[in-house]
């Protein structure tokens, strides 16, 4: 179980900016993505242009396999506009 | 005040009040420091010929300080004359002309503090999750930098 934060459009997509849902511990970053559109189909008009933090560390939608341990802070990152 | 001034310090802060140039640059100003260089990011009133109302900002707060933590490491890597660093960003509403962040450096001589607040600003820009909404007259749009690492555009 990982927490999913939702911000910027993606929030407004999804309509939450958090909740808790239920993946498997092994998973790449992609198939990540793929769980949580079928939670939340809005977001699929995204996929181009998010990333995740992991843990607070980026991670590109992909094949990259991520170690996800019970409570895991998962973050959808929209394109950023700090400054 | 006789603390160590020698200690270089950071001084990071995401907040929703308005910002404050003086008590920026006060945090930064060293009596080994010859130089205090400063950027300070407002609020434009148009974009695309759209009449921009202010601006909204919000955060990944712990995410973004980590972020803005690690650009000082660098900065301190790239030039190890720099004494202290500091950097606060709103969050939240920002009127027209408001500062949204303001970066202050200092450093014994100009050339260092100049070079870090540019990289400050330039890396925060590419790398901190902050996001920018911009209000208009009747719609809005969520900005993306063009600093922005992971997304396809021309640079």
């Amino acid at each position: 179980q990982v927490s999913v934060l939702y911000f910027a459009r993606s929030a407004e997509l999804a309509g939450l900016r958090c909740e808790t849902l239920s993946v498997p511990r092994e998973i790449t970053s992609l198939q990540l993505w793929e769980e949580i559109v079928r939670v939340h189909p809005r977001l699929a008009v995204i996929q181009d242009q998010v990333v995740f933090a992991v843990q607070q560390e980026y991670v590109l939608l992909g094949d990259q396999l991520l170690l996800l341990q019970p409570g895991d802070e998962v973050a959808i990152i929209p394109p950023i506009s700090g400054g | 005040m006789d603390e160590s001034e020698d200690v270089p310090k950071e001084f990071i802060k995401l907040k929703s009040e308005k910002l404050s140039v003086d008590e920026v640059s006060d945090l930064v100003v060293s009596p080994y420091c010859g130089a205090v260089s400063l950027f300070i990011g407002t609020t434009r009133n148009n974009f695309e010929g759209k009449k921009v109302i202010h601006l909204e900002y919000e955060a990944y707060t712990s995410m973004a300080e980590n972020e803005i933590k690690k650009i000082c490491r660098d900065v301190r890597q790239k030039w190890s004359s720099v004494k202290h660093i500091a950097v606060h960003h709103r969050l939240g509403v920002v009127p027209i002309t408001e500062a949204s962040v303001i970066i202050a450096v200092s450093s014994p001589h100009r050339a260092e503090s100049l070079e870090a607040v540019k990289y400050c600003i330039n890396t925060l820009k590419a790398s901190v999750p902050i996001w920018k909404k911009e209000i208009y007259e009747d719609e809005y749009s969520w900005k993306e930098n063009k600093e922005c690492f992971w997304t396809n555009k021309e640079k």
